[in-house]
């Protein structure tokens, strides 16, 4: 198990495009894969590799965010997401 | 002849005969099969899946280069078909509890779609409607039946139908729907932002409209008026089409004047402002010298809670960001208890419009108001903000609302926090009581804007909601323009800006009359720029100061109408003369 938090910047939030790219990076690894957000204290762990329950959760920016895999890539799945996005997912 | 009422969502008139469309209606009951075909059923469901990515894959790829916007919709049905928990799911009641594929479909993909409906973002809720959509084709493929939509009609037709799935108007045949009647459906629905987007009239909301029109009817789509005229007569027929004509003519002529700049005939320029109500990039920001009024409300409404400050802010940057530069006049929250919020006890009244509303109510609410002043402020230095509030009927109002913002500065300043300190404060002019002193106004608010919607309302002392007394609420009344008139007077004289954001600013007949008057920033809906733009372009200054002096003195609102029109009429007929 491997986790890492993070703050979503991009003005978007996790909707449209940017869930699609998430959820689309989530599923190129073999580990399970969830995020949580962490200004709620009952947030779900959700599946990171459903674009449903990501878009459900209605993430918007800046909301702080953890991304946890577990799993024989959980390492490289984790470091991937944080980086995309912390990449704002290409926005402004 | 019959006729059947609507709400006209996407203005046009239509002729043509009625094709019933029945999208495929899913018939699933609760069912389950014995114990030792779960493989089997599970590989129907699979296979289902299969097909169903096929046909989508197909109409990506039919579409993907004529409309990619569109095609995006059918990627986004394609994310949802691979959706690992809703497949985890329909597997688990295959296997768990021998339910039937279909109901299995059923049952999981309606789940989802009440999950996403409870989101907040309507844009979220709004992909409910994908995921039915998605359920429905799944569905058919395990019937067995065949895939149908409206993508190649043989002629020209009126499409009526219960409702329309995303998948149907995106690849709706654009060259035979000549119109939409649907039983469901409000101004904001999927049908009617689409047929807006493609300029296709379309009435919605017409109860039975599937079981009382016929196919292959001729019927007449009246979607200005939001009618629907069933076996019309001869005469209405001829009517209806010469007032299509004219129709498209008139259309085509205005359409011409969007993107211009805005002048009347001897030269002189105005500027054009855009009402919004979203954080929408696509409202029209192209077409305008600045937002006259960005309303603050669709924040409050949608929320279970109270929009945090932050949530606010990047709403407010992101309309800035939209704005391209122009500056844009954030009205602070405008709400009274005609409405009620979840998170704010705001008591029911007998006369909410004359209560505790907008900026009454803020006033109250110190956090409430506070909480969006920082926001506001915090935005102002990302790009060009103006803060207005709403309400405001004496100087007292003015000196609190200021005095709230100048708090608020203050305390950004000990926090460090950056923001325009140059930032201009103003106030909507609606409350006669204020108007009557907009010299005193004037000097202590660096702009104002005229709300002429709630300036009619009071004046007349009409409440605008009550449709008994329509004929009361007279926004073309010779009293409304002497007061306006005033207010534009005096804020010209003091050298502040004067806008008026209300529905006046956006009607033809009206805008001649204010231009006359002396104003010079008009602010209105997206759909209102081009015709103004036009109208004002047939007028010069000098006409149109003559004509203001003559509604002041005329006697009734049907006067100052009739004069009106027939001065747009005289004209018009110039130019078709000339043209010809």
């Amino acid at each position: 198990m491997y986790s890492k938090q993070t703050v979503l910047k991009n003005l978007t939030g996790l909707h449209a495009r940017p869930a699609s790219e998430f959820v689309a990076c989530a599923k190129s690894f073999e580990s399970k894969v969830t995020i949580r957000r962490l200004d709620m204290d009952d947030a779900p762990e959700t599946n990171a590799k459903s674009i449903i329950k990501v878009l459900a959760q209605g993430i918007s920016v800046n909301t702080p965010i953890e991304i946890c895999a577990d799993g024989p890539d959980e390492q490289e799945a984790v470091d991937k997401l944080v980086e995309l996005v912390d990449s704002k997912f290409g926005e402004d | 002849m019959r006729i059947l009422k609507g709400n006209p969502v996407s203005r046009g008139i239509a002729l043509a005969k009625v094709l019933i469309y029945k999208a495929f209606k899913a018939d699933v009951h609760e069912s389950y099969f014995e114990a030792g075909l779960e493989d089997e059923k599970y590989k129907q469901f699979t296979d289902a899946l299969v097909a169903a990515e096929a046909e989508l894959e197909a109409i990506v790829a039919s579409m993907s280069v004529e409309s990619p916007e569109k095609a995006k919709i059918f990627n986004a049905h394609i994310e949802i078909l691979k959706d690992e928990e809703v497949a985890e799911e329909v597997k688990d009641m295959i296997f768990s509890s021998h339910a039937m594929p279909d109901y299995a479909v059923d049952m999981v993909f309606t789940e989802f779609a009440l999950l996403l409906e409870k989101a907040k973002d309507p844009l979220i809720a709004g992909r409910a409607a994908d995921l039915r959509d998605v359920r429905n084709r799944v569905l058919r493929i395990l019937k067995g039946e065949k895939e149908q939509n409206l993508s190649s009609l043989r002629e020209k037709v009126v499409v009526v139908a219960h409702d329309l799935l995303p998948s149907d108007t995106a690849t709706l045949d654009r060259a035979h729907v000549m119109g939409i009647v649907t039983e469901v459906g409000g101004a904001t629905s999927h049908t009617a932002i689409l047929a807006s987007s493609y300029k296709i009239p379309a009435v919605l909301g017409v109860p039975n409209a599937t079981e009382i029109m016929k196919k292959g009817e001729l019927v007449i789509l009246d979607a200005l008026k939001g009618q629907v005229i069933l076996e019309p007569e001869r005469a209405t027929v001829t009517d209806y089409e010469a007032k299509l004509q004219e129709f498209i003519r008139t259309e085509k002529e205005t359409a011409e004047y969007l993107d211009r700049i805005p002048l009347v005939a001897s030269g002189e320029r105005f500027s054009v402002g855009l009402n919004i109500g979203t954080t929408d990039p696509d409202a029209g920001f192209k077409y305008v010298d600045f937002v006259g009024l960005f309303r603050t409300e669709f924040l409050y409404m949608q929320s279970e809670s109270m929009p945090s400050e932050d949530e606010q802010f990047a709403a407010y940057k992101k309309v800035l960001a939209n704005a391209m530069g122009n500056p844009v006049t954030l009205r602070t929250l405008d709400i009274g208890g005609d409405k009620s919020l979840p998170y704010l006890d705001i008591p029911k009244e007998d006369n909410p419009f004359l209560g505790n509303r907008a900026l009454r109510l803020c006033l109250e609410h110190t956090e409430l108001f506070e909480t969006q002043l920082r926001a506001a402020l915090r935005a102002s230095a990302f790009g060009p903000m103006q803060i207005m509030f709403p309400m405001v009927g004496t100087i007292d109002d003015v000196r609190a609302g200021n005095a709230a913002v100048e708090k608020v500065k203050a305390d950004l300043r000990s926090e460090g926090i950056p923001f325009d300190e140059k930032i201009k404060v103003g106030i909507m002019i609606e409350i006669p009581s204020i108007a009557m002193i907009a010299d005193m106004a004037a000097l202590e608010t660096d702009f104002a804007s005229v709300g002429t919607n709630d300036l009619t309302q009071y004046l007349h002392a009409v409440d605008r909601m009550n449709p008994k007394i329509v004929s009361y609420y007279q926004s073309y009344s010779p009293a409304m323009y002497r007061i306006l008139g005033k207010i534009f007077k005096e804020y010209n004289e003091a050298g502040k800006p004067i806008s008026v954001c209300g529905e006046l600013a956006g009607e033809p007949l009206a805008a001649i009359v204010l231009f006359g008057l002396g104003l010079r920033k008009f602010s209105m809906n997206a759909s209102k720029i081009a015709h103004v733009k036009r109208i004002l372009s047939l007028f010069t200054l000098e006409e149109t100061e003559n004509i203001a002096e003559r509604v002041m003195n005329l006697q009734t609102q049907s006067d100052v109408i009739a004069y009106l029109k027939a001065e747009v009429a005289k004209r018009e007929k110039k130019l078709s003369e000339a043209a010809e």
